[in-house]
């Protein structure tokens, strides 16, 4: 084996070995798109699934029932107040349903906010479908305000066929409201209630 | 079956030491700009050890805080760091960021330097007879890179971070507390540091790749190496693999907390369990790169002072392929109580025992070279023997904490800091001195002193047990990790393990000491100083080698064992 | 409706005269008996007497004690925490001892399962080497054996792991599986939403109340939270760190549907006598059952780095019986018991409008 040959020997495997680092590295960064798409479909991490009315319309009610439960958060420092209107509701499988939240700016100056959400227990969300909501929107709330933002959903029939399902009588939809990044930063007060 | 290379024969190279090559560049040139891999290991080894002394330093202060319940010391030590009058929340978050530098210093710049920059780029070209690394430029940009991270950390100390001075994020680096939870540069020296020490430790690895797939001397197939060697190409996978992902992560930190993205931050759709994904991708089969290297050292001396051949050496190389696979597809065990769902966890929970058959091959391994060998008691087996038991007691309760429904009753308690420094402190560490005692008189032509070796490892044993052990006691009790603070209740225990920090430092004390020792009064070392055991290629060489080794390539012939 | 926050060191506790105090302790004394004969009868026949208890006291008792609120206020009385249960206990060696449903089973899986076999199989190693180093040392076995292959003894050391494995994961999968079992529609939900460097609880099924819970000041050291009284005030007070101004109160012997969130970093949320931990996450609810099988103060703390007051913002929950469990909610501003229809007042019309319907776009 010449010294040459080695050389180039050498240059290929490192360069093979290189180009596998870049791939994960690329990887890495491809996960955020990849992992919200796989939220997406698998309804992994409580993600829900979007569908448009005209899906909504094509599906058929069952006569079994499943009660949900609206929560809601506002992130630490957005001078909001945010709640469900009902606390809970008893809905059939399959049947559109409406749920209201109120969201009111209790500070004096107008402030934007954003909400992300989830459903517990998470393996059951793919079943949760979403005609329209306010989510990821950024909704505008003028001192003093106070708005009414409707969630359009229902339950997907193949719950009905999961035996994850079988014992789960409630489900939480549970919304967090967050300032938008920089527009409140003043607001944030992230120290503790002490020294 | 190797067919003899016409220019050169077996072991002829013991008396190459003299040679006309071996001239040796000047200081600046040497040290600087070495291109020696045996040079970049020395520089390594004396990063890990001042990477150590740091680490080891912090860690002194955490079990001198921690001794009895309150504060005591944590004002002090803000003082002795630069911080005039100290608030109560800087003191608190001199903890945290004490604790961090603690977990970073002795993954990234203590561990990693000395078990793969060190004994890797010393022992992987001579095991396998080659004259230096495929890459001997990048190997000095790898080291300077790691140097670079170091410093980097040591000025994230000096900085604000939010509460205070240093980065208090803990070495996890937990989107959102290491985004908009903490603000200031110092979390950015931090994960910069990280970005430098990942660099150069991926460069690395595609040295190691490199240099074992096709510099092995002629007649060493992949199937003769020595099992060091074999620890180090699968160690040099999981860098290549891993490593680039931490970096995407902690790239997506930096412009989360300075351009305004949102990868991981709610707000903006982010999840901020995605970091801990990502973090934990990386984190697992890291915990492997910190001790595969060492399942290496242990197997070498193993054979060495039992004078037989590994038992099961296939086995024994496909075991830490396996761990190494397995180790890419449990990461989320770290992560039982962020909310999964059962069948997430139980998969986690099936995939995460699995590893541990393979270990247990390992282990069984070992102490089956030794069963029917003629054992000589020498320092460095007494070390491998040490770790065959520490590691055991780490790996029992690493199947325990495996149990993603028992987790969350220990989850992020002392219970796993015992854990991972069972597995670490005294399986990593206590490989690491095997290795040392095993190859220091290979490196510096001068032999330490056996019986302060022995007496370091029973100081060390009963050090880190008193130090360690306790903490399982605490950890099932309840009490959480990373406080600097704890109730009464967890006094005794608390007390007990900070006085085995006491005794595991004197055992530290005697190390140095033996340094001192052999460099000053040390009898010189002869080529194989361990006599019929030692049968790998570094022991035809001189101690040390000479500078330039292996100019003409060592022949492996075909023996018949295995 | 009030929206209330009570942050800092204001007493969420009406004064209590000395003859309604008397006469609650009489009535304490005699529930406490009353669970302890009812103990002796075994685990779950307590657990199931307790909840029909509950359930068949709610229509009947509970209502004439909501028209009289004020008066059913006074009924309740923070509870002293009984030493050793629901906290360590100095030096000792194991878990603590467990309260809940799902505590005791994995509580039998850490003891009796997990425990034998890692002791066994390190005291097996152990003997290994120790039996090597007598046997087979320079001086006994000069001559080392070549051997480093033997198929069976391979085979065998590879399966017996995987044996043992599958022995710890059935009932390992099986702790997993209980943990996740879902609780019924009625089951009382309870909100806790990590903060640096506090809790705060909201029960969304006992009206709009929220209990903001910081931990009580500590004796010898800096103020750590603003307004708030210094551990051991209050004759009713557990261990310092341990103990908060505003405990969470719960009702013992049924499920709880826990919902843990966080309002600004990571937190999690962990009680060890309860066998509980779940990390609290901003913009997510992470949801998990909770039974706790008798009354009593139980205790934890965060369990996930959050900042410098990490240490300090330690969890307590009181478990009372379900009546007064009620009496405690009807003490709080609009508390209502849980499970009582109430019509929902409206909000006013004035300045609401309705938001513009946006597409979906998760």
């Amino acid at each position: 084996m010449s010294a040459t040959f080695i050389h180039r020997k050498n240059r290929s495997t490192g360069l093979i070995a290189l180009a596998a680092a870049l791939a994960m590295l690329g990887l890495g960064y491809a996960s955020v798109p990849l992992y919200r798409l796989f939220c997406q479909v698998t309804g992994f991490n409580g993600t829900t699934q979007r569908v448009s009315v005209a899906q909504a319309n094509s599906v058929s009610v069952a006569s079994r029932t499943m009660s949900v439960r609206f929560d809601a958060n506002v992130e630490r420092g957005l001078a909001w107040k945010f709640k469900p209107l009902q606390i809970t509701d008893t809905v059939s499988i399959g049947a559109r349903d409406m749920a209201i939240f109120t969201a009111k700016n209790l500070s004096d100056k107008a402030i934007t906010g954003t909400a992300t959400f989830n459903v517990e227990p998470a393996y059951l969300a793919k079943y949760f479908n979403k005609i329209q909501c306010f989510c990821f929107t950024e909704q505008t709330l003028r001192p003093g305000q106070e708005v009414r933002m409707p969630v359009l959903y229902f339950i997907d029939p193949a719950i009905m066929d999961d035996p994850l399902a079988d014992d789960v009588e409630q489900l939480t939809l549970s919304y967090t409201f967050h300032p938008v990044a920089g527009e409140t930063a003043n607001a944030l007060d992230r120290t503790g209630s002490g020294s | 079956m190797a067919t003899s290379a016409p220019e050169s024969t077996h072991g002829q190279t013991t008396d190459h030491a003299h040679d006309d090559h071996d001239h040796k560049p000047r200081f600046f040139a040497r040290w600087f700009m070495s291109t020696n891999h045996k040079d970049i290991g020395t520089l390594y080894l004396i990063l890990a050890i001042f990477g150590g002394i740091v680490g080891g330093a912090f860690s002194g202060m955490m079990r001198m805080e921690l001794a009895e319940p309150g504060i005591q010391y944590l004002d002090f030590f803000a003082r002795l760091l630069g911080t005039e009058n100290p608030s109560f929340v800087e003191t608190l978050h001199l903890w945290n960021v004490l604790i961090t530098a603690h977990g970073l210093i002795m993954v990234f710049f203590m561990v990693m330097p000395a078990i793969i920059g060190g004994f890797g780029n010393w022992f992987v070209p001579l095991m396998i007879g080659a004259p230096d690394m495929a890459f001997p430029r990048m190997n000095n940009i790898s080291f300077w890179m790691t140097a670079a991270g170091f410093i980097s950390l040591l000025i994230s100390a000096f900085v604000p971070g939010g509460y205070g001075n240093g980065a208090g994020i803990g070495w996890t680096a937990y989107a959102p507390l290491s985004t908009y939870g903490s603000q200031g540069l110092s979390t950015d020296f931090a994960i910069f540091s990280l970005h430098l020490a990942g660099a150069g430790s991926i460069m690395g690895a595609i040295n190691f790749i490199t240099t074992i797939l096709n510099m092995r001397a002629p007649g060493m197939t992949i199937h003769k190496m020595p099992l060091f060697v074999w620890s180090m190409l699968v160690t040099a996978f999981l860098l290549l693999l891993s490593l680039p992902v931490l970096a995407a992560a902690i790239t997506m930190l930096i412009t989360d907390r300075n351009f305004g993205t949102t990868f991981f931050d709610p707000a903006g759709g982010g999840d901020p369990v995605l970091f801990q994904h990502l973090f934990w991708f990386f984190g697992h089969p890291e915990v492997y790169i910190m001790i595969l290297p060492g399942f290496g050292i242990i197997s070498q001396v193993i054979s060495t002072f039992s004078k037989k051949p590994v038992f099961g050496y296939l086995g024994m190389a496909y075991a830490m392929v396996a761990i190494g696979v397995v180790g890419f597809i449990v990461w989320a065990h770290h992560m039982y109580t962020t909310g999964m769902s059962v069948n997430t966890k139980m998969y986690f929970t099936a995939a995460t025992m699995v590893i541990a058959v393979p270990t247990g091959i390992k282990i069984f391994s070992w102490i089956a070279t030794m069963w029917g060998g003629s054992l000589e008691f020498k320092s460095p087996m007494v070390w491998a023997m040490g770790f065959i038991f520490l590691f055991t007691m780490g790996g029992v309760t690493g199947v325990v904490l495996a149990n993603g429904g028992v987790d969350d009753i220990v989850h992020d308690t002392y219970y796993v800091v015992a854990h991972f420094h069972y597995v670490l402190s005294l399986g990593a560490v206590t490989a690491l001195f095997c290795g040392f005692f095993y190859w220091f008189p290979k490196m510096s032509g001068k032999m330490h002193s056996e019986f302060l070796a022995h007496l370091q490892f029973w100081v060390f044993f009963v050090g880190v047990n008193t130090l360690f052990f306790p903490q399982h006691f605490l950890g099932l009790q309840g009490m959480p990790r990373r406080y600097p603070d704890y109730a009464e209740a967890y006094a005794y225990w608390n007390g007990v393990s900070s006085i085995g920090y006491s005794i595991m430092a004197i055992s530290l004390v005697i190390w140095f000491v033996n340094i001192i020792y052999a460099y000053t009064m040390g009898k010189k070392a002869e080529g194989n100083y361990w006599g019929e055991g030692a049968t790998t290629l570094e022991w035809t060489l001189t101690s040390p080698p000479p500078f330039h080794q292996f100019e003409t390539l060592p022949v492996i012939e075909d023996k018949g064992h295995h | 409706m009030p929206f209330c926050i009570m942050k800092g060191g204001q007493s969420i506790i009406p004064p209590i005269t000395e003859s309604e105090s008397t006469k609650t302790m009489n009535f304490r004394k005699h529930a406490m008996a009353v669970g302890r004969k009812l103990r002796a009868l075994g685990f779950g026949l307590a657990l199931l007497a307790g909840h029909q208890a509950a359930l068949a006291a709610s229509p009947a008792e509970v209502a004439p004690e909501a028209e009289t609120a004020a008066e059913a206020a006074s009924t309740y009385i923070r509870m002293a925490p009984t030493e050793g249960k629901g906290l360590p206990v100095d030096g000792r060696l194991g878990l603590q001892d467990q309260y809940s449903a799902l505590g005791d089973y994995g509580y039998w899986v850490h003891n009796s399962v997990l425990m034998p076999i890692i002791t066994a199989i390190s005291l097996f190693v152990l003997f290994l080497l120790l039996y090597v180093v007598a046997r087979y040392n320079r001086r006994s076995n000069p001559v080392p054996s070549r051997t480093s292959h033997n198929t069976v003894i391979e085979v065998i050391w590879t399966l017996l792991p995987v044996l043992i494995l599958v022995g710890i994961a059935v009932p390992s999968i099986d702790l997993l599986a209980k943990q996740f079992k879902p609780a019924a529609e009625d089951t009382l939900t309870i909100k806790a939403t990590g903060n640096q460097w506090y809790w705060t609880y909201s029960y969304p099924d006992n009206g709009e109340f929220e209990l903001v819970s910081n931990m009580l000041n500590l004796p010898g050291y800096p103020v750590i939270n603003n307004g708030v009284r210094e551990v051991g005030s209050d004759a009713s007070d557990g261990p310092g760190q341990f103990e908060v101004d505003n405990r969470l109160v719960v009702p013992a012997g049924e499920p709880i549907r826990m919902q843990i969130t966080a309002a600004d970093v990571i937190h999690a949320f962990a009680v060890p006598s309860l066998w509980f931990k779940l990390d609290a996450v901003p913009g997510r609810i992470n949801e998990k059952v909770l039974t706790i099988t008798e009354p009593g103060v139980y205790y934890g703390q965060c369990s996930e780095l959050c900042g410098p007051k990490h240490a300090y913002m330690p969890i307590a929950i009181e478990a009372l019986p379900r009546e007064e469990f009620n009496a405690w909610v009807l003490s709080q501003p609009g508390g209502k018991i849980d499970g009582q229809d109430e019509p929902e007042a409206l909000p006013a019309a004035g300045d609401t409008t309705e938001a513009a319907p946006q597409a979906d776009e998760a």
